[in-house]
Order: C-alpha cells, then structure tokens, then sequence
C-alpha cells in the first residue's frame, strides 16, 4: 500500500513532493473545501456594518482601545449602544472613557467626548444564505469631554459625520466598506473615512454555535486641507460563544502615515465584547 | 437473529417518529440569513408567538421551522410579518394544514 501511494507522488512531476507531504497538503485542502460550505462568520472588528441586526442592533458593544502613539499613549475605553427601532433603522449613542499618557506631561484621563449615531438601510437584496445591505448613516460628536485639562480630554469641537456603509454577506465569507465625510467645527480639518474590511470563518458551524472568525481591514483617514493620510491595516479574530456574546481583539498598525511626528500612530491594540441585552 | 429483528423494529419505530414530528414543523424559507448573531433576532420574534415552539434556524439552507400547539393557529401573513420584523426576507411556507388559518 505504502510503495502504491509513492509511486502516486513519484509520477505526477520531476519536483516531487514526499508523500507525507503530499497526503498532508490534500488533506488541508480538503478539510478547507468540506468545511467552506458550512462556514458563516460575524460582524467586522474595525469596519462598520450594514446589518442592523443581533448584536448590531440590540446589543451593547465595549472595547479597550490602547492607541500608541510617538509622544503619547491614549487609552480608550468606549461603550456602544444601539437600539433597533425597525429593523431598517437604527439609533445608538457612544460614550467613551479616555486616559491620555502623553511622555512630557502628566496623564489625564475622564469621559470623552460623546456621539449619537442613525443607521438606515436604504437597499436590502436578500438571497438563500447571502445578503446585500446599503445602509446611510450620520454621527455626530458633542464637545463633553474635560477641555480644561493639558493635555485636553475633549477635541473641544462639534463633529458631524455622514456616510455610506456596505456590505456583502454570505455563508463563506463578508465584504464591507464604509466612505464618508466628517465636518468638524472651529476651523479644524475636515475628513475623509474610507474602511473596507473582510471576514472569513474557520469553524464550520450551525446555529446557534460558537464560530471563530478571521478579520482583515484597511482603515482609511485623510485631511484634504492639510493633506495628511493615514492608512491602517486592521488584522483581527472574533469568537462567537453563542446567540448573545461576542468577544474580538485586533492590531492595528500604520500602512502609509504622513503626518507631524508628535501624531504619528505606532501601534493600536483592542480587545472588546459585545454582548446582546435586549 | 431476534436481536437483529429487533433492532430493524427500533430503528423503523424511530424513524416514523421521527418523520410525524417533521411533519408538524412549519417550515418558512428566509432569505437574507448569512449569519448566526443576526438570525437570532428572528428565534426571538418567533419566540414571542403564543403556542410557538421548537424553533429551528438552518442558516445555510436558509430556513426557519417551528411548531405550533395544538389549537393555537398562525395565519401565513402573521409569519411573513414576523420574518420582515427581524430583517429579512419571507419566501415560502410549507406548513401542515390543522395548524394554519385560512388567509380570505
């Protein structure tokens, strides 16, 4: 038996491959192509969703952001809630806790600034097992934080965000994107967000299920005015223990990054859950 | 050998438990469910059903199925109502008939 299966390997071409190997590699392929059919995977990490649905709609998301930065480390720990009014409509608010570690001063930390954000879907193509969702969404950021502090805990300006947020979801894998604008007051730069994002699964599973998911992301960010961009690739993984809790982490770091060294991103690390409530 | 024939009986009893139970289930082909966290905003609709029970999401067949008690009824609009309630889209319903009531 064990001469045949070489024999197998020796024929196919001059740049053979041991047979264990051999064997190892078709089994790979062949656990990926069994499991490819069963496969569904979750919401992205670091992009937004058009799916306003489960934890996306009724479910409170919270992470720890730890941003490091050239001069400064900044801790971020927002929490997200979102209320699904219909299932095309959704209303959340964000309020988030910040601590500033900035290396020459001392470090600052209280509630940041707060957003109120709309998501609503404007184009649903549903198929078997596959889903198309457009959704518009609008953010807008109040001035909340401390602002008498150095450095400041608030950006001390009114933020406006609007946007159009995709995504393409089947059972094998998830695209999204996300482009919009946002305004910010007293004079300050404008900017451009573009995200893409994809999710891929590595558990086959049914539901409900625990599922283990893979998440890969651009994050985009320019300023036209100061034409200052930066662009983070977004790696991430998520586990889904059930119908109700979610838990992810991720590391961003900078692809393309022109601005003054003092902003300058070296990494960002998160780690979040998101858990349903309602 | 009666351990043979007796095992073809089990199995055979079994089986046609098995396909009665089937045959009681509602059956709504949804389309739109790709993923797990979001589908159980549909579980949960139908939850809230009176006399709905034994919920079933096969997510990659698209597919939800329940049953419904004895004397309770669920009208087809009732259903797709639900379905379109949790964000997705209702196709067809199999259902048997005792458990339905007649749409005029």
């Amino acid at each position: 038996m064990e001469r045949k299966e070489i024999a197998v390997a020796k024929k196919g071409s001059m740049y053979l491959l041991k047979p264990t190997y051999f064997y190892w590699i078709m089994l790979v392929f062949g656990f990926l192509s069994f499991n490819k059919t069963g496969y569904t995977q979750g919401p992205p990490i670091f992009t937004d969703s058009p799916i306003l649905l489960g934890l996306e709609g009724r479910g409170v998301r919270t992470f720890s952001k730890y941003i490091v930065k050239e001069n400064a480390q900044i801790y971020i720990h927002p929490i997200i809630v979102p209320l699904n009014i219909t299932a095309k409509l959704v209303l959340g608010g964000i309020v988030p806790f910040v601590k500033k570690n900035p290396d020459n001063l001392e470090s600052q930390s209280g509630f940041g600034d707060v957003s109120i954000f709309a998501k609503y879907v404007v184009v649903q193509k549903d198929k078997t097992a596959k889903t198309f969702r457009v959704a518009l969404k609008a953010l807008g950021t109040f001035p909340t934080g401390k602002t008498n502090t150095e450095p400041p805990i608030s950006l001390n300006a009114y933020q406006s965000y609007v946007g159009i947020v995709t995504g393409y979801i089947t059972t094998k894998y998830g695209l999204y994107g996300e482009l919009g604008y946002k305004v910010v007051s007293k004079g300050l730069p404008n900017n451009l967000v573009y995200n893409i994002a994809i999710g891929y699964p590595l558990l086959p599973v049914t539901y409900p299920a625990k599922q283990i998911n893979l998440n890969m992301g651009l994050n985009g960010n320019s300023s036209i005015e100061n034409d200052q961009t930066t662009i983070l690739a977004s790696p991430g993984v998520q586990y889904i223990a059930g119908r109700r809790f979610l838990v992810e982490g991720g590391v961003q770091f900078p692809l393309i990054q022109n601005l003054p060294k003092e902003n300058r991103i070296k990494v960002i690390y998160t780690f979040g859950i998101r858990v349903l409530i309602f | 050998m009666k351990r043979i024939l007796f095992g073809v009986m089990f199995f055979t009893f079994i089986g046609i438990n098995t396909s009665f139970a089937q045959s009681k289930q509602i059956k709504v082909k949804v389309d739109g469910l790709s993923c797990p966290f979001c589908a159980y905003g549909l579980e949960k609709n139908f939850k809230k059903i009176d006399g709905v029970s034994d919920i079933k999401i096969n997510i990659k067949k698209g597919t939800l199925s329940f049953a419904i008690q004895k004397g309770k009824t669920i009208s087809e609009e009732q259903i797709k109502k639900k379905v379109e309630q949790a964000g997705f889209t209702p196709r067809e319903i199999t259902y048997p008939k005792m458990a339905v009531k007649k749409e005029k």
